[in-house]
């Protein structure tokens, strides 16, 4: 299936016709297209393309509820000043990489955090006790105790969309079309395409967790943790604090 | 290369003090476990002074700490799902089945022991004598307490175990991610129990022969405290182990970190200088300074631990990331923890605690062809 943001959805055109009936029935529009072909969803992001808007980290808030005090995805904006030239702005959008060796997933004591047949690392909030290993567990920052309902929180790719046939609100929303997602099982699309024909590379390689989001265009310096300065952090506000105690 | 960052998103502390204390308590209830046993389990009559206080620090902080421990997790009315779902690859999974068997276990040795006491004082004509008839179960026996003590010390180990590599498995965070931090946990969680038993000792019993056996067994753990954080220190700074040059590096910059690191290994060389110099008149002051070097130690290594950002710049809130509230948290284990040991001290004969029955090695004194 192809799965840039046109092909995609034309695709959906194509399946939401055919398969009504079973998305009614709960299996995804995406599936249905070839009963045996199970996608492995994952994302390049051409940092080439993205403009630091936080387009995406809006719209990704507004689609998943994201409470006020975190993220599930966000653009990290750097200033990056080599020897004798002039300062460079680069963007690294940041979310969950859907690691395909998730080093949160065997930490959690009660199988509440599991990956799926279709790549997504995803959390049972029904199950999940809030005990934050795997919070600590992950190495890129993606996960956070959502304190509206005290169980761990993370991106999802969009699961409730993609199993509709749509695609992740970050996608749909990227101004510059850097984000770029599709089925990396499937050789024709487009997120396929782009890891066969860029250089691309991935957070923390040395975790050795096989991310599957992919960048293009990656500074050696912001693939691990950033040896810089952070400019602002705010001081903790009474509200904040009530958030992260949560008991 | 200069890089600033302009926007980042800020990480709270998912771990709370809570977790500090629960930590903190249930290493000193485990050590302090070990320090009874000479006393209670091998049946070493000298030892039984040291082994009376050991036995109720164990007790009344291996109630507490199981609370604070609930208390961290952000769906406490959901901890039975531990034992519904446990997932064997979690190292948490399987401290959710050792700190109960511990806790249960410890309970009943310290029954088993007491309870001689129990049925003497249900005996007597007082106004409490119905409660200790109670307590006592009706009878004095308890040569089943050498096996319940040494179960609860299987457990014990159990649950050092298992803090120790819980943490210390958490790859994404190079300052967890050492095989020293368990055994820093156990030298400083002997730290802390003797700590505990040093202002035990000064309020209750008041013996300079004990203050000074505990302060010179205080020294000592110090002194492999010290040799443990040298060592890691060497390793980091020598650069075979990356992991460990990473840790260092990810906090080295930080003046914050330099000085919970000076005050960390002031204390503990200035408490191990007074316990070594003067032991027969410092209890107070190297019991309490114990309990500050290995409260410290875990505060540092959770909440320190958890403000290193793991893709971001800088540092996130170190020293209070969740402001007075969270300091309530503490305060309020400490107040429970006091509560239990004034009710220890009240409704239980800890001081008449004697061997166990079948607890004494088999003496010259008493041949076993008399037997
Ligand atoms: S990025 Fe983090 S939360 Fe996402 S799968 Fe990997 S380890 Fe898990
Ligand atoms: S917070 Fe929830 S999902 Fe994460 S390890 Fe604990 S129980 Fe599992």
């Amino acid at each position: 299936m192809n799965m840039n943001r046109r092909g995609f959805l034309g695709a959906v055109g194509r399946v939401s016709i055919g398969a009504a009936a079973s998305v009614a029935g709960g299996a995804g529009a995406a599936n249905a297209a070839k009963a045996d072909h199970i996608p492995k969803w994952g994302m390049v992001v051409d940092l080439r393309k993205c403009i630091g808007c936080q387009a995406c980290t809006v719209a990704c808030i507004m689609e998943n509820d994201v409470p006020e005090d975190a993220f599930r995805t966000h653009v990290s904006v750097y200033e990056l000043v080599k020897d004798g030239q002039d300062p460079a702005m680069v963007m690294l959008p940041r979310l969950c990489n859907h690691c395909e060796n998730p080093p949160c997933v065997p930490v959690c004591p009660v199988e509440a955090t599991f990956k799926a047949e279709s790549g997504e690392v995803l959390v049972d909030a029904s199950r999940c006790v809030g005990c934050a290993y795997c919070v600590q567990a992950c190495p890129y920052d993606a996960r956070f105790i959502n304190h509206e309902t005290q169980t761990a929180d993370k991106c999802t790719f969009c699961f409730h969309r993609t199993q509709a046939g749509l695609l992740p609100a970050c996608v749909e929303t990227c101004v510059g079309g850097a984000r770029n997602f599709g089925d990396l099982n499937d050789p024709e699309s487009a997120v396929s395409k782009l890891l066969a024909e860029n250089e691309v590379s991935v957070l923390r390689p040395e975790m050795q967790t096989n991310p599957n989001v992919y960048y293009i265009g990656l500074e050696d310096v912001l693939s691990g943790r950033v040896a810089g300065e952070a400019a602002y952090r705010p001081a903790h506000t009474a509200e904040s604090v009530a958030h992260a105690e949560g008991v | 290369m200069e890089i600033t960052e302009l926007v980042g998103a800020v990480h709270h502390a998912a771990w709370l003090p809570w977790a500090v204390q629960y930590f903190f308590l249930i290493a000193i209830s485990t050590t302090a476990l070990l320090l009874a046993l000479p006393g209670f389990v091998m049946g070493r009559e000298t030892a039984l002074p040291r082994a009376r206080l050991a036995l109720m620090t164990a007790v009344t902080t291996g109630i507490t700490a199981p609370i604070a421990l609930l208390a961290d997790l952000h769906q406490p009315g959901r901890f039975w799902e531990f034992f519904a779902y446990t997932n064997a690859s979690s190292w948490m999974a399987w401290g959710a089945w050792f700190v109960p068997a511990y806790v249960g276990l410890l309970v009943a040795f310290a029954w088993a022991v007491h309870r001689p006491a129990f049925h003497a004082w249900g005996n007597e004509d007082w106004r409490f004598a119905k409660l200790f008839r109670w307590l006592s179960l009706g009878g004095s026996a308890n040569g089943f307490a050498r096996p319940l003590g040494i179960a609860a010390t299987i457990a014990a180990i159990l649950v050092l175990t298992y803090t120790g590599a819980e943490v210390y498995v958490v790859r994404s965070r190079p300052l967890w991610n050492t095989p020293f931090l368990p055994w820093q946990f156990l030298a400083t969680g002997f730290v802390g129990a003797l700590g505990v038993m040093l202002v035990l000792e000064r309020v209750l019993t008041r013996s300079a022969g004990l203050e000074a056996e505990l302060n010179r067994r205080l020294a000592l753990w110090l002194a492999v405290v010290g040799a443990l954080g040298a060592a890691w220190f060497v390793v980091a700074v020598s650069g075979i182990s990356p992991r460990h040059s990473e840790a260092l590096a990810s906090v080295a910059g930080f003046p914050v970190w330099h000085t919970m690191a000076t005050w960390g290994a002031l204390t503990v060389a200035v408490t191990f200088l007074i316990a070594t110099l003067a032991p027969a008149r410092s209890g107070w002051a190297t019991g309490l300074l114990a309990i500050h070097a290995a409260w410290m130690f875990r505060w540092t290594v959770f909440m320190g631990g958890q403000a290193v950002p793991k893709v971001g710049s800088g540092l996130y809130d170190a020293m209070l990331p969740t402001g007075i509230e969270g300091l309530m948290g503490v305060i309020g284990t400490f107040g429970l923890w006091l509560f239990l040991v004034i009710a220890y001290t009240t409704f239980i004969p800890w001081l008449e605690a004697g061997i166990p029955a079948g607890g004494k090695p088999a003496a010259p004194a008493r041949p076993a062809n008399q037997h």
